[in-house]
């Protein structure tokens, strides 16, 4: 290289940089901010990434770009759970179960955004628009108090799936008629009517061995009436059965009592027992794999896409596959109403249930001009008409105006179970000790789901681990 | 011996006669045996040409075709390429867009990672295995066990340290992280196997060159590498199963744009709002053999090469 | 004379020399201790890097130069080894002794007492040992499963016969499959209602079977997924040996007429001796960290829980890190008095022969 040339590239250099810098003054406003957000890799987050896409423009002009890391749902906790707490600082967002919210919480990973929806009057008449019970749930830690950590993504109750050309089939109904001397439930208003003694019923009547006649024609392999999980796994009859208990009159140990709520004499309560038995009582008319702690939400989902079953109750969030013709022999077949309730006092139906779904939130090394970017994201995403788009494309909305408008029960059939639901919807346990807490729990009631253990041991075992660990924990006093 | 070689005889029958050294009631048994022990895989590569809603019939479709109707049709499935395009690209979301899946990356990921460590492992683990055969340290026993027992403890105990150190040195999620902890991962097990091969070669060829005056370096390149060809085939193979199917540090180290298949797997175990997608994961499943199965079938002669060993020392 | 050798070979504590790596090792100390509270630790992550490296570079020079060749041979891996594998089990190790949970930022020092509780305490010492005798019963069923099979297997394939190669690949390929899949496609094949068993056993008596109703059956599904995925590793290393043994030696045999089971002794067994001390080994370091397929198939239900699996959820899903690693440490010392065993009468055999 010669000098001259050198040179010259010596005053190209310094001409960009002087030309750059004048550039960078006039368009100090106009940065790349990238968010990066921990998601698990389904439908409703996948839909969410393509709204994005397609429709997000920052109000502050910057160029902001939605960094989506979609991990499988089998390995997200692993995941975001070994990024979180090795410190790694990797995401902005992160989806998260609800209950997690203790334990990252208490860890200082999860940003508190009380400042920033007081900040904005918008932000604020959002929030307030929200259903309080997946706001709470979403949320709030401790439950139910006004501190804010999340924002829902996807908000999920269970629903009941029934297939239509058996329950409604004349012949099955008349069978039924003579036998219980109730009608099978057929219709959305009568499934919705139903207890949880109507789904036993059809349980019972519903036990069809390969070669007998089912709805007129010989059934193609055995068929059960009831599928409902009662799985080993994650959370996948903890869930369920609290339902129950709750319905009954019984309780889990409740946080929000602290700390003057025990676990003791609550958890094992006689109303709790009966609650476990009768959910137990429900698993011998189940295809035969409940027997077995393996029944969980995809099992139960798969079993009734199979058409092996007549009514599964299981997650809105696993429902667009039913409804599909490639991934379900059903898929013109179905019927979607209320999960079932337990009669109280008044003859209505006690519909007590655990909520489902995500909420994300936001992480504590967030800088500023991001936080600004994601708040903007967070108020696009709450945005009624993008909460009426996720929602026609498969997601819910935990926004009074958006469910209560006449359109939202036309965008899938079981949105009409939706707004109902949301009511009686509960969360446990937004504690650190969340863990401890249900891996105990779900291998206690996976002994009792095989048979190993009656409900009084199961639930005297649970309360007295709860009522040790929950003590020791300054939670129980 | 003839200097043409038939198929027939490249098949492993000996003499156009079918004269075998097993006899035909062993080669009938081994048929028959490696068969029903290849079932199982059979059956993932069969359920890979399913449509989902065909996978899980009752009673199972076993046969693309019926044979001009020798097979009763509840047992033949329609075969598809369908899950085989949509392992690269597919809609998410029903009745989307069709979008890539990143699969085509995360193959390569697997590649290059595996690829890349299993050799380093190997070079590395070669050179340790050597002196740790021709030059024994104090407490040279002493050294291998510790190298063994970093194999011994579950991988979920030292991510923590793992992940806390890649983030201080800016490698999580980039190759070079991920290619060193495989390299890690791999090399007791190269050392162990290679140290075997080395304490098995006869000295006296290896002194002999020494006194004509070659260098160390001469000695091992030229004189003690050739004999173990058929060691470090088979380190190399073994190591590169391993490694290729490794997955927790890969689902915790490796970025979205180092994810290996192992991990990107899950999507077609619970993914879409769905359980197991089964054509879809048999189908990844089977593209994902074909490398190491080729691998190993083409170095599956020096495997079985006369490869002989010590005992194992302590 | 003497005094100038050892100059020679000791050069001066402050001679700036390549291969002076006493004085490397000091500077290095010093500036990584500075860095170390100058810098943020991104930065003197790097120099630290630098510095190792320097001291490192030094030793090897100075081993070269003294034609100390183990050492520099071994000192790449060990190098590697160190940083990627020993360094995190030492932190570890260190970690076991506080009283640590990842999700909580409070740290302290608690001597031996996450391995007390987890001997002593009412709730956790059963469920160890529980797990521990699991654990001790699927190693036990499933390596003697693959070296039994395996071994057969080997025989099977040790002689030439018709398509022999095309054959073994075969039963090769069980291992290179990934263990999510095989734990998928198992568990489909156990499935009392859709799966492969249940259904033939259905087509003779018409019940669907439940093989995970009780121990016995998930055990039985477990051994038998993980022997057929791993026995063609033993099978592959017996092979190499069965395939090595001269063939003049057997030929001597039978003109000698030694029986089949003698000779198998006297000329197969020296041959494979050391392989299958190898594959028991590795087969059983790896049957000791046993977890993935247990969670795919039973998530531990049915009494099938093992330590691994057991570290797993409590290091990772409850977080409690330091109890996790106290846990594992009681493992790695079971492992360790066992494979030493193994070591001890390989060793002994062999001396003897």
């Amino acid at each position: 290289m010669t000098i001259m040339t050198k040179m010259k590239g010596v005053a190209t250099a310094f001409s960009f940089a002087a030309l750059m810098s004048v550039g960078g003054a006039s368009l100090a406003s106009a940065e790349d901010v990238t968010l990066t957000m921990a998601v698990p890799d389904w439908p409703p987050t996948r839909i969410m990434k393509k709204m994005f896409d397609e429709q997000y423009k920052s109000e502050t002009g910057n160029n902001v770009k939605l960094e989506v890391d979609f991990i499988p749902w089998p390995d997200f906790y692993t995941r975001v759970n070994a990024s979180l707490t090795s410190g790694e600082q990797k995401y902005n967002f992160a989806v998260s179960d609800s209950q997690w919210l203790g334990a990252f919480v208490e860890g200082g990973y999860f940003r508190k955004v009380n400042d920033l929806i007081d900040a904005d009057p918008e932000l604020k008449a959002t929030m307030d628009e929200m259903h309080p019970a997946p706001l709470n749930a979403y949320s709030t830690y401790p439950n139910s108090t006004p501190n804010y950590y999340g924002f829902p993504q996807f908000p999920d109750v269970l629903v009941n799936f029934a297939r239509s050309d058996i329950l409604c089939h004349d012949e099955e109904q008349k069978n039924f008629q003579a036998q219980f001397s109730k009608k099978l439930p057929c219709t959305g208003e009568e499934i919705d009517a139903m207890s949880w003694d109507d789904f036993e019923n059809v349980g019972k009547f519903f036990q069809r061995k390969k070669g007998e006649m089912l709805a007129g024609q010989p059934a193609d392999d055995d068929f059960y009436g009831i599928a409902y999980q009662a799985g080993k796994g994650y959370d996948f009859s903890s869930m369920q059965i609290n339902g129950f208990i709750w319905q009954e009159g019984g309780n889990v140990w409740d946080e929000t009592k602290q700390p003057t709520g025990q676990a003791e004499g609550v958890v094992n309560s006689p109303q709790a027992v009966g609650a476990l038995e009768h959910y137990l009582r429900l698993i011998q008319y189940m295809p035969p794999v409940a027997k077995t702690g393996t029944m969980d939400i995809f099992k139960s989902d798969e079993l009734f896409r199979e058409g092996k079953v007549a009514m599964n109750i299981n997650w809105i969030g696993l429902g667009e596959a039913s409804l599909d013709p490639k991934t379900s022999k059903v898929s013109d077949k179905l019927v979607f109403g209320l999960a079932p309730g337990t009669p109280g006092p008044d003859g209505k139906l006690v519909r007590w249930s655990n909520i489902g779904g995500q909420p994300f939130v936001l992480t504590t090394w967030t800088t500023p001009t991001q936080l600004t970017e994601a708040m903007g994201f967070v108020k696009w995403w709450l945005s009624s008409d993008i909460q009426h788009q996720f929602a026609a494309g498969g997601g819910q909305s935990a926004m009074k105006s958006v469910y209560s408008d006449p359109k939202y029960v036309t965008y899938r059939p079981w949105n009409r179970a939706w707004a109902a639901s949301l009511d009686w919807q509960k969360d446990v346990w937004h504690v650190p000790q969340f863990f401890d807490l249900l891996t105990q729990q779900q291998d206690q009631f996976d002994l009792a789901i095989t048979g190993k253990q009656d409900a009084k041991t199961t639930l005297d075992n649970i309360a007295k681990y709860q009522q040790n660990l929950l003590t020791e924990a300054g939670l129980i006093q | 011996m003839a200097t043409s070689t038939t198929i027939w005889e490249k098949l492993g029958f000996r003499k156009a006669s079918g004269v075998t050294e097993a006899g035909w009631g062993q080669t009938l048994l081994a048929g028959l045996v490696s068969l029903i022990y290849f079932l199982p895989v059979l059956l993932i590569i069969i359920t890979s040409f399913k449509v989902q809603n065909e996978a899980m019939s009752v009673p199972p479709k076993f046969f693309p075709t019926s044979f001009f109707g020798l097979i009763p049709d509840v047992y033949v499935f329609s075969p598809t390429l369908e899950n085989f395009t949509s392992v690269f690209s597919r809609a998410f979301v029903t009745g989307g867009a069709v979008e890539s899946t990143g699969f085509d990356r995360f193959f390569f990921n697997s590649m290059f990672i595996a690829g890349s460590s299993v050799l380093l492992a190997l070079v590395i683990g070669t050179l340790a295995a050597y002196g740790f055969s021709r030059y024994p340290l104090k407490g040279n026993d002493t050294y291998l066990f510790i190298i063994l027992t970093t194999r011994m403890l579950p991988a979920i105990v030292v991510i923590i340290p793992i992940i806390l150190m890649f983030r201080i040195a800016g490698l999580s999620g980039s190759y070079p992280g991920i290619i060193l902890l495989y390299t890690a991962f791999n090399l007791p097990f190269t050392i162990w196997m290679m140290k075997s091969f080395f304490d098995e070669l006869s000295l006296d060829v290896e002194d002999a060159a020494r006194i004509d005056g070659s260098s160390e370096l001469r000695v091992f390149f030229k004189i003690c590498l050739p004999q173990v060809v058929a060691g470090l085939a088979a380190t190399f193979v073994f190591g590169l199963i391993l490694t290729w199917n490794e997955f927790l540090f890969a689902l915790l180290l490796t970025g979205i744009d180092t994810r290996t298949v192992p991990v990107a797997m899950n999507q077609a175990v619970a993914g879409g709002g769905i359980g197991v997608l089964w054509g879809l994961l048999a189908a990844i499943e089977t593209l994902f053999l074909i490398p190491v199965f080729l691998v190993t079938f083409f170095l599956q002669n020096h495997l079985l090469r006369g490869v002989t060993f010590g005992t194992v020392k302590r | 004379m003497t005094m100038t050798a050892t100059q020679q070979q000791t050069p001066g504590f402050l001679n700036v020399a390549p291969d002076n790596w006493k004085l490397a090792i000091a500077v290095g100390l010093a500036v990584s201790i500075l860095a170390a509270s100058l810098f943020p630790a991104s930065a003197s992550f790097w120099v630290v890097g630098a510095m190792v490296a320097m001291v490192a570079a030094s030793i090897v020079v100075n081993a070269f130069r003294k034609r100390y060749y183990g050492g520099l041979l071994v000192s790449p891996a060990i190098a590697v080894l160190f940083v990627m594998n020993i360094f995190p089990l030492l932190w570890s190790l260190g970690l076991s002794f506080f009283a640590y949970q990842s999700s909580q930022q409070s740290m302290r020092f608690i001597g031996l007492a996450n391995y007390s509780r987890l001997l002593t305490d009412d709730l956790k010492a059963p469920e160890l040992w529980g797990n521990l005798t699991n654990t001790a019963m699927f190693t036990v069923l499933t390596v003697s499963a693959q070296m039994i099979v395996g071994f057969l297997l080997a025989v099977m394939f040790a002689k030439q016969f018709p398509l022999r190669r095309y054959l073994l690949i075969l039963v090769l390929t069980p291992m290179m499959l990934s263990v999510v899949a095989v734990g998928v496609f198992f568990s489909y094949y156990y499935d009392p209602t859709f799966g492969l068993i249940s259904q033939s056993i259905k087509a003779w008596n018409g019940e669907q079977f439940i093989l995970f109703s009780n121990k016995t059956g998930a055990v039985a599904g477990i051994v038998f997924a993980d022997a057929w995925m791993w026995s063609p590793f033993v099978m592959l290393l017996v092979l190499a040996g069965l395939v090595s043994v001269p063939k003049y030696l057997y030929e001597a045999a039978s003109i000698d007429r030694v029986g089949s089971w003698r000779r198998f002794w006297t000329i197969t067994f020296p041959y494979i001796r050391g392989l299958l001390m190898l594959a028991l080994l590795f087969r059983t370091i790896e049957a000791f960290k046993m977890a993935d397929l247990i969670i795919l198939l039973t998530k531990g239900g049915n009494d099938t829980m093992t330590i691994s699996y057991h570290v797993i959820r409590i290091a990772n899903e409850q977080n409690k890190t330091s109890e996790g690693a106290a846990l594992s440490y009681l493992l790695l010392f079971v492992v360790i008095v066992l494979t030493n065993l193994y070591l001890y009468i390989a060793n002994r055999r062999s001396r003897e022969n």
